[in-house]
């Protein structure tokens, strides 16, 4: 029997609100020009970037003859005749780079991929044609591509040392525990590719630079293109209404976007640049590859006694990202001896960044396999294991969470899914040729929040504008604050608009960390709170209203409002108009504050054929609580798609890497292989109510990146229950299931 | 194994009996064709195109190698079709040729005399929402919305094409357009509620 | 892309009349015929290819051209059919189905609407060093600069029919369908038609892997011929990472007549293993006459893939294009017909 899948407009349940269709939802099925690239400027040139065919060494010589002399080609930047930038650090070294390797800064080649020269032309065809016909001699060097390559260096950052969590003797716990497993696991390097190429248009008026780009933190790229062009930030006008998908890929500003409004200063010319997908694999961040070391130790009545959790990133040489998720790890379970620890290995490589649950989708898919190997280990079922080691406070700081509905979510998705027709033992289902499999794991995803601010105009119609510089990346964010505006001021939704993702609005959050419904949320509730108490503390409608408006001698009243997370004060609002993160809040930090997480439990049944071993998924089953959900359809969305990527993850997503080389080869998306509609039959998603009122006034957690964190692990764990193989690399393909000879 | 072996088929034979019936005489009134070693390669040749786009006509003298993609991006000024990949891969760019779901990438500007060519823009009439259209939003089809166009024209031809009639059916049919956000399930069930309308 | 002219002849005479140049292969000639384009626009761009001239072949007006009949010697498939036609016909799936289960596992809908046969069995491999001109090694781009896949990542590439210049996998699926029905290729040059069997079609890598096919330089191919019968009990088993859209890790095409449970004949094209479209000619003389069991399947696909010569990542394709061929045997075996 299989369950029901859940319809796409869900009921709304128990703290929940309406199930609106998104608020741009017309634009969007017409074809309308919403995105970026789609924002026309007069009278472009066409930019294009040619990168470089080695990882390492440097160039001897670089020949533009042949392109120059192309008809329609306007000039050509390469190292030697560079347009000027100011150098900028990486944004986590207080600048805003996402890599602080500057392109066209010299003749060394750190990285596959680099920009080493820029065409620009009167079209794409001959931009693309001169591109080609540009000769480039480089001395070559042999390249550390990744972990265990020769001249990889390993680190550990002091910043990384103090994230390490202890508590009580990890060593003497795991010796003297009864029960335990030490297992290695490792995720590969993987590339966000939304579907919405990465582009830069960028056109001076003057002292005034518009710039078009698709970014999750608009304010961010405003700063950041002046500090690198060394220009006033008044002076910078960034606009992209709408992002075609980003997942953290365009949430810090690359190096592309002060070169190309470098270049059209140069040129007195607006530039209008796209980068095509193989370019996008090495001109933005991607999630590096990552390895992990679990030791875990148990009573044999499946008390976890234990847990150490080692990591290793892959980064590059010039900046030190890491994601670090043994923040999660170490306090998702109740366990009285913790250890961890997380290194970083420096290799030829562009710089990492974020992708969606940056810190939580390796790390936790490690911790959830472990978790299933010490299940079987123990002879227990996996949801009960985790139902004995189920805590309500963190084992590392004692500190409270906030709300925890993990073993609700387990018990409504074991429910549904059907998972006391699972048989423990490896093997033992089979269909005809295919052998099925289930398994389980949890999701998790840290509440975080950051300063917001946002404005709202009302006029005499009753019709209310809120403008607030967030970003909906798919997200349903528009709905989200159309939602939360009509609920505070009491009116029906259809009498707010929502501007966003341009500068000339104040400054939002960035679209990342799950951040924006909490954060930039609570700013349109308090400027619309302040907005009511103008007018008596509400607002009165129709004619009263009009009335309203002429007591106070004006036809339109206007609001403004700062909202900073508990925690952070004046200067987290000041950073935002910097464009930076700011103190962060929420979960961050390092006092024992309460715990702010959310939570979902994911089932997965896998078929794998007997004889050529590939692995099919045909239902998912998950369920999550996230606090408020403000709108159930396009928070179902963001479960759904999650999961989806968490599939994508189990078993199709790795970017291959030649180690040789130092080099990307599926850089495309026929061999970069992201789920397509037949991978997907069957989701069906659950949304437990849940109530937390510490969170924040909406009572809302995030969800965004919460779903694609347990899927892989839910899957491999299915793996191992299909066939009795423990695949601890990710992904699980079909050649890792067949016996291959040496 | 064996190359350029001809089978002993007789030049009559294949001309009366193969696939394609060719007038032998046709091989020797053959016009003489300037060499293409002579064709410049450093400068653009241009095609002038009559075509139908959306239902109305439109003229181009177009560069040879102007993809319909990077025109309608551009020049036509009809930026709904999407541009993912450039190489066929994701189907961000599927317009209809002549009723039938093509990809705008690898179409060329120089190819469309006398085609019939609908993008997003031209699906709905007026205000009135195509089916499809409708279905996308009602059953939250999309988030990002970055590949829907594509998703919306491949969908409606699906349904043309008989490619429709079980979900299983529809998801291998509609497999060539890559949604990165996976609102895959949904467009799933939008394709299953247009389906009877169109 | 270079500049290029654009032709668009209404006959097949006169296409080919735009062609024959000297050139070292037809995939290096100077003008290029283009039907759907999804192989030659994707070259193209990415400056793999580079011709002068393009002589669109859609609007030829050729009887036959676009069309699939059948007469007392065989099935006739124009090249001009696209890939969709092909797959939707529905008599041909009752009576080739191994035509339609090849088709529509390829690609996707849009460039099966858009790629027409006679390019799809021309379609140029899917080897990164090949496609990325920024890699300076590949024999079969630039004859005697070398093989980045011998060293570099190799998971996708072939272990049949390699050798030291060139492992690169033959990508398409069609092919193997062709191959294994023993189909005859109809071309057209400047000099006038000639037939070649399918199977001389397609060229070992060997030491000039950048000599593709056996097409002279303006050739056209006009139509493929299946002499004989109806193969009713055929199929295509397609494996790979992702569900659809895909290119295989391993593929079969499996046609089998059978009495009883014995083998009276069998027809065997193998794909995504090999660096051509792959009979299996050991295999199937092993199985011709013998029961069909998992063993005797299992048997004849060791034999077949006994020369085989893996690479440090595609060593899982020896196993798995035997189990595949295996799935294939015993699938066709338990068609209902």
């Amino acid at each position: 029997m299989m369950a029901e899948a859940t319809p796409p407009v869900p009921e709304p349940g128990e703290n929940m609100g309406k199930p609106l269709p998104r608020y741009e939802a017309r634009a969007k099925v017409t074809g309308e020009p919403l995105y970026a690239d789609d924002l026309q400027l007069p009278n472009p040139a066409i930019a294009l970037f040619v990168t470089s065919g080695i990882a390492r060494g440097r160039i001897l010589q670089i020949d533009t003859a042949a392109a120059d002399a192309l008809p329609g080609v306007l000039k050509i930047y390469t190292h030697l005749n560079a347009p000027r930038r100011e150098v900028t650090k990486h944004y986590t070294e207080g600048g805003y780079v996402s890599d602080s390797a500057v392109p066209l800064g010299g003749p060394d080649i750190v990285n596959d991929g680099q920009i080493v020269a820029v065409v620009v032309a009167e079209d794409f065809a001959t931009a693309r044609d001169a591109a080609h016909r540009i000769a480039i001699r480089y001395e070559e060097r042999s390249p550390s591509a990744t972990f265990g390559s020769a001249g990889a260096a390993t680190i550990q950052p002091d910043a990384l040392a103090a994230k390490s969590k202890k508590a009580g003797d990890f060593a003497g716990a795991y010796a003297a525990a009864p029960v335990k497993i030490d297992a290695e696991y490792s995720t590969p390097t993987m590339h966000h590719n939304p579907i919405e190429l990465f582009s830069t248009a960028a056109a001076w008026n003057g002292e005034r630079l518009t710039v078009h780009e698709p970014s999750q933190f608009v304010w961010q790229l405003k700063n950041g293109v002046a500090s690198a062009l060394g220009i006033d930030p008044e002076n910078v006008e960034v606009r992209d209404p709408f992002v075609g998908g980003a997942f953290g890929s365009k949430g810090m500003m690359t190096q592309r976007s002060p070169l190309i409004a470098a270049i059209a200063r140069d040129l007195r010319r607006p530039i209008r640049n796209v980068v095509l997908r193989d370019q996008g694999f090495t001109l933005a961040t991607y999630r590096a590859e990552t390895r992990h070391r679990l030791q875990l130790g148990a009573t044999r009545d499946g008390k976890l006694t234990a847990l150490s959790h080692e990591g290793w990133e892959v980064t590059s040489r010039q900046d030190d990202y890491s994601v670090a998720g043994i923040e999660a790890t170490t306090e998702m379970y109740a366990c009285p001896n913790i250890a961890s620890k997380v290194s970083l290995v420096k290799a030829d490589r562009n710089t990492p960044g974020f992708m969606r649950s940056p810190p939580e989708t390796p790390y936790m898919y490690a911790l959830e396999a472990a978790m299933d190997e010490m299940a079987a280990a123990l002879a227990m079922d996996p949801v009960e294991f985790r139902r004995i080691n189920d805590t309500k406070v963190s084992p590392v700081t004692g500190a409270p969470y906030t709300s925890r509905s993990l073993m609700e979510c387990y018990d409504r998705a074991a429910a549904t899914f059907g998972w006391n027709r699972r048989k423990a033992e490896p093997m033992a289902t089979r269909e005809g040729d295919w052998l099925i499999g289930y398994g389980c794991a949890t999701a998790c995803y840290p509440t975080s929040m950051m300063a917001a601010t946002a404005r709202a105009i009302l006029t005499p119609s009753g019709r209310v504008e809120i403008q607030i510089a967030a970003h909906d990346v798919g997200t349903g964010a528009y709905t989200a604050m159309q939602q939360i505006a009509a609920r505070e001021l009491g009116v029906d939704p259809r009498m707010v608009s929502v501007r966003m993702g341009d500068t000339a609005y104040p400054p939002g959050p960035v679209a990342g960390g799950s951040m924006t419904t909490a954060s930039a949320g609570s700013a349109v509730k308090l400027v619309c709170d302040k907005l009511k108490q103008r007018l008596g503390g509400a607002l009165p409608s129709g004619r009263e209203l009009e009335q309203a408006f002429d007591r106070l001698g004006t036809r339109r009243i206007e609001e403004y409002a700062e909202w900073t997370p508990p925690g952070q004060g004046k200067e987290a609002v000041q950073a935002l108009y910097k464009g930076q993160m700011g103190g962060g809040g929420g979960a961050e930090g390092g006092k024992p504050k309460p715990l702010m997480y959310a939570f979902g439990a994911e089932f997965a049944e896998v078929r794998i054929h007997r004889l050529t071993r590939e692995i099919r998924v045909p239902r998912l089953t998950g369920a999550f609580a996230g606090g408020h959900i403000v709108n159930p359809r396009t928070a179902r969305s963001q479960y759904l798609g999650g999961m989806i990527w968490g599939l994508g993850q189990a078993l199709l997503e790795q970017t291959e890497l030649d180690e040789l080389r130092g080099r990307y080869i599926n850089d495309n998306l026929a061999e970069y292989l992201v789920a397509v509609n037949a991978d997907v039959p069957e989701v069906d998603i659950i949304m437990v109510p849940e109530v937390d009122s510490q969170v924040n006034p909406l009572g809302v957690k995030g969800i965004g990146e919460l779903a694609n964190v347990g899927t892989a692990a839910a899957i491999a764990n299915a793996v191992y229950n299909a066939t009795g193989k423990r695949i601890r690399d990710l992904p699980v393909t079909m050649d890792k299931l067949l016996d291959v000879p040496a | 194994m064996t190359q350029n072996t001809s089978l002993p088929i007789s030049r009559r034979g294949f001309i009366g009996g193969g696939a394609v019936a060719i007038s032998a005489a046709g091989l020797n009134a053959r016009a003489e064709a300037a060499p293409a070693s002579a064709v410049d390669q450093n400068a653009p040749h241009r095609a002038n195109v009559r075509f139908t786009l959306n239902g109305r006509s439109r003229e181009l003298t177009a560069d040879t190698r102007l993809t319909l993609l990077d025109a309608l991006r551009g020049p036509l000024a009809l930026p709904g079709t999407k541009k993912g990949c450039d190489h066929g891969q994701c189907g961000a760019c599927t317009v209809h040729i002549d009723g039938s779901r093509h990809l705008a990438c690898f179409t060329l500007v120089a190819g469309l005399e006398g085609r019939e060519v609908t993008t997003i823009e031209g699906l709905a009439e007026g205000d009135k929402l195509h089916p499809m259209q409708q279905a996308f939003i009602d059953n939250d089809a999309f988030q990002c919305g970055y590949c829907t166009p594509g998703q919306i024209m491949s969908a409606v031809a699906c349904v043309k094409e008989g490619h429709a009639r079980t979900d299983t059916e529809i998801r291998e049919y509609m497999s060539g357009n890559i949604c990165r956000c996976s609102a895959y399930p949904n467009i799933v069930a939008a394709v299953k509620q247009a389906r009877g309308k169109i | 892309m270079r500049p290029f002219e654009y032709h668009a002849p209404q006959d097949a005479i006169s296409a080919v009349a735009m062609a024959g140049e000297p050139a070292p292969s037809h995939v290096t000639s100077l003008t290029q015929f283009v039907g759907g384009g999804t192989t030659l626009f994707d070259l193209m761009k990415l400056d793999v290819m580079h011709p002068a001239r393009l002589v669109d072949i859609t609007r030829l007006g050729d009887k036959g051209l676009q069309q699939v009949r059948r007469d007392d010697r065989g099935l006739h498939i124009g090249a001009l059919a696209t890939m969709a036609a092909l797959s939707d016909d529905g008599a041909i799936a009752k009576d080739y189905p191994v035509l339609r289960d090849t088709l529509w596992q390829a690609a996707s809908a849009q460039i099966r609407n858009m790629a027409r046969l006679g390019g799809n069995v021309l379609q140029r491999t899917r080897c990164p060093y090949f496609r990325d001109t920024s890699y300076r090694q590949c024999n079969k781009r630039d004859p005697g600069s070398g093989c980045a896949a011998l060293d570099g990542f190799n998971r996708m590439h072939a272990v049949l029919g390699t050798s030291t210049s060139c492992i690169a996998s033959y990508p398409g699926d069609f092919a193997q369908a062709l191959i294994a029905l023993d189909a005859h290729v109809e071309l057209l040059g400047a000099d006038g038609p000639r037939v070649i069997r399918f199977a001389d079609l397609h060229r070992l890598p060997e030491d000039a892997p950048q000599i593709e096919t056996s097409l002279r330089p303006g050739e056209l191919i006009t139509g493929f011929l299946i002499p004989g019968g109806t193969w009713p009990r055929s199929t295509y088993v397609k494996v790979r990472d992702r569900a659809s859209y895909a290119f295989a890790n391993a593929s079969a095409a499996v046609a089998l007549k059978l009495d009883g449970g014995r083998i009276e004949d069998v027809r065997i094209g193998l794909g995504g293993v090999a660096t051509v479209p792959w009979r299996a000619a050991r295999a199937e003389a092993l199985l011709k006459g013998a029961e069909l069991t998992e063993g005797a399947a299992a048997e004849a696909a060791e034999a077949e893939f006994a020369g085989a010569a893996a690479r440090e990542h595609n060593r899982y394709k020896i196993p798995l294009g035997k189990a595949t061929l295996v799935r294939a045997l015993l699938q066709a075996q338990a068609m209902e017909l």
